[in-house]
């Protein structure tokens, strides 16, 4: 029995061992996923299609867990000298893939006016995080960004107009006042707004800094402003949410179950991705708005999400044929396809001309506002030893949003911490 | 029970048992009702909420889990088998062999004990990969195999087997190997039933080393099929995690139920807690 089981191991292994070395040109690519449904699949279908096309060219897509996953899977791969050829990756990442001498531009596979303009075709807010020192190491993919979803019957019944989300911090606090709700003990069965808090919250509380006006990281990803008088501002306007105005749960806010507490009512507004979208578009039991966020002393938000890279160890013929597929992939048939399956905002603008995605918009407008809120994004937070970094930020404000500390005090700490990290990247 | 006396200390005793026993079912049965209903009752609880079984198709469906259940059966199966194998032989000659450099090498047995499996993972993927392994079940079964805590607990036992049974073997003109195979084993069974346990369950549940050293749906066990759900961008649906949570961990509950009572003997006969 053993006996069997071992051959018919080894057999499985032989054959898919040998099996794609028949070709002309093979690629590995790992995609990790962070939206339910059926991303995978149409990763999947797509790059099928692709090959389909293409018969000099095979394409191992490999799903990778989650984005850590993904990372942990590329460099344990790229150490063991088996790196794939084509990788997404979080675009924060990008300074520790170069850091980690795993990644290279794709310049040199898109030469002259051709490639400049087809680079100069995506949204310039996702670029942001895909360029550095004068070279494209990213190329925007499964991006997002945040947005302010609301739910209409409950403004309605708040007595607020139900087509008119808050345009400005002063209105989200005004319009949230009005919108808790409470029983007759006391107890709130309805906040005004919800902003997760957990896990990762520099993430929107970068929407918070930006409509502040300022910028967390420089380009170069060697020096953070944490301590900015602006920044203090922003965080202590989130502590003053759940705080002094009364508009937000006190305490780390969850971000799994944020969409279900929305559904629920027991928030009038939240704050999430638009990786949420066809989520809430399917379970919400009311009516629902989406809306830019809020402005303060401007509107904006920061990006996120995935983008492809290019990864070290591959043959010039190799990362002509990856750089090929990227175009196709990102080109706005198949732009659309994925935008409408996970609702990642197409990053070029010709995908929003095809007729697909006017049709698609026209049916569904909410899926137009991350686009528009594209020229008033700016990068999201990313630097030279990425998740140290973050995480020293994290921590400052999960202790402010907690009160163990006061802002201004965890923002000055998580500075000097961080200056002592990004000091040699100087 | 009627006409035995009150005794506090026995009242307080069950009832810590029964608290103990709550605390550690009420996860199960939250996720057993939150798989069996809509996703709208995942924080309502009421009796007369619709039951439903779309969640445990919609799990089924969202990845190939009857391959890769295939997959972790012959996974764990190898693993066992070569675990049993390496650490008989290993423990017998640790526990009734002298021969030079003994202690050492079972010092650095117990070492193995010491080391993280994770801080490996760069050198097993470099080795797998120099074996030409890569995506295959071989590839993540090989680095548990010569398991310290196995022969390490498997010597423990052999050494609590009084000689004379060996002696008398032996004078009956039984082999090295003969007597391994009919006094020693027989007599550790309990240890072999609670080390399997441990060591199945641990790899049914493994993860990350499965998912960095495999590519292909061939190879990779239901732990990578699982993490598909851990949609983060999109709001977790608790009701279909649960039900492919229960979906993926069904053979070894309904195992463990079903030979709950060997268990619980062989793991008091072994002395793993």
């Amino acid at each position: 029995m053993k006996h069997t089981l071992l051959k018919a191991v080894a057999t499985t292994a032989l054959t898919f061992g040998t099996w794609a070395s028949a070709h002309a040109v093979d690629l590995q690519f790992y995609f990790p996923v962070a939206v339910g449904g059926a991303a995978a699949e149409t990763i999947q279908s797509l790059t099928d299609e692709y090959v389909a096309a293409n018969p000099d060219v095979t394409i191992d897509a490999v799903y990778t867990g989650s984005y850590q996953d993904t990372v942990a899977k590329v460099i344990t791969a790229a150490r063991g000298g088996n790196p794939p050829q084509l990788s997404v990756i979080l675009s924060v990442d990008m300074f520790t893939l170069i850091d980690e001498d795993l990644i290279m531009p794709f310049d040199d596979y898109l030469p002259g006016e051709e490639g400049k303009a087809w680079l100069d075709g995506f949204y310039p807010a996702f670029m942001e995080n895909s360029q550095t020192g004068g070279k494209t190491y990213g190329i925007p993919f499964q991006r997002s960004t945040p947005v302010l979803y609301w739910n209409k019957e409950a403004f309605k019944d708040a007595g607020l107009d139900p087509e008119t989300p808050p345009a400005t911090w002063d209105e989200m606090v005004e319009y949230g006042q009005k919108l808790v709700k409470k029983d007759a003990s006391g107890n709130v069965t309805r906040w005004g707004v919800r902003i997760p808090s957990s896990g990762f919250p520099y993430w929107l509380f970068q929407g918070l800094t930006t409509e502040n006006d300022v910028i967390l990281a420089n380009a170069d990803g060697n020096k953070t402003n944490f301590d900015d008088p602006k920044v203090v501002e922003a965080l202590q306007y989130m502590v003053d949410l759940s705080g002094k105005y009364g508009v937000m749960a006190p305490g780390i806010i969850e971000w799994g179950a944020t969409p279900k507490a929305f559904f629920e009512g027991q928030t009038a507004m939240m704050w999430t991705s638009t990786g949420n979208l066809t989520n809430v578009r399917t379970n919400a039991p009311f009516e629902f708005g989406v809306a830019m966020l809020p402005a303060n002393k401007r509107r904006g938000a920061p990006t996120g999400g995935g983008n492809f890279y290019l990864l070290k160890g591959a043959t010039d013929e190799q990362a002509q044929a990856a750089v090929d597929f990227v175009k196709w992939i990102t080109a706005p048939q198949q732009s659309a396809k994925w935008t409408m399956a996970t609702g990642y905002v197409a990053p070029r603008a010709e995908t929003w001309e095809t007729d697909t995605m006017k049709a698609y918009a026209a049916d569904f407008p909410p899926v137009l506002v991350a686009r528009d809120q594209l020229e008033h994004a700016v990068a999201e937070l990313s630097t030279y030893q990425n998740q140290r970094v973050t995480s020293i930020f994290n921590d400052a404000l999960a202790a402010a949003i907690t009160g163990q500390k006061d802002p201004e005090a965890a923002l000055k700490d998580a500075q000097s911490k961080a200056d002592a990290i990004l000091a040699e990247y100087r | 029970m009627t006409g035995r006396p009150f005794s506090l200390d026995q009242t307080l005793n069950t009832l810590a048992a029964w608290l103990l026993a709550l605390m550690w079912i009420l996860p199960l049965v939250y996720a057993v009702w939150t798989a069996i209903h809509p996703g709208a009752y995942e924080a309502r609880f009421v009796l007369t909420a619709p039951l439903t079984a779309d969640n445990f198709i919609a799990a089924w469906n969202a990845a190939p889990f009857a391959r890769y259940f295939l997959n972790t059966f012959l996974l764990v199966t190898l693993i066992l088998a070569g675990q049993f194998l390496l650490c008989t032989l290993a423990a017998y000659a640790f526990a009734r062999f002298t021969f030079p450099g003994r202690s050492i090498l079972f010092t650095l047995v117990l070492l193995q004990l010491l080391v993280m499996p994770d801080i490996l993972i760069v050198e097993n993927y470099k080795t797998m990969r120099l074996l030409d392994l890569v995506d295959t079940i071989p590839a993540i079964a090989l680095p548990y195999i010569a398991s310290g805590f196995g022969i390490f607990l498997l010597r423990q036992t052999f050494l609590t087997i009084p000689r004379e049974l060996d002696e008398a073997a032996r004078i009956e003109g039984a082999s090295v190997l003969g007597i391994l195979w009919r006094v020693y084993i027989p007599l550790a069974k309990p240890t072999y039933l609670a080390y399997g346990l441990v060591s199945v369950s641990h790899h049914w549940n493994n993860f990350l080393w499965p998912l960095i050293v495999t590519n292909s749906e061939e190879t990779r066990p239901v732990t990578v099929g699982l993490s598909i759900f851990s949609a983060i961008d999109s709001g977790i649906e608790w009701s279909v995690i649960n039900a492919a949570t229960l979906m993926t961990t069904a053979p070894l509950l309904i195992a463990f139920l079903l030979f709950q009572r060997q268990f619980v003997q062989s793991f008091m006969r072994a002395g793993i807690k």
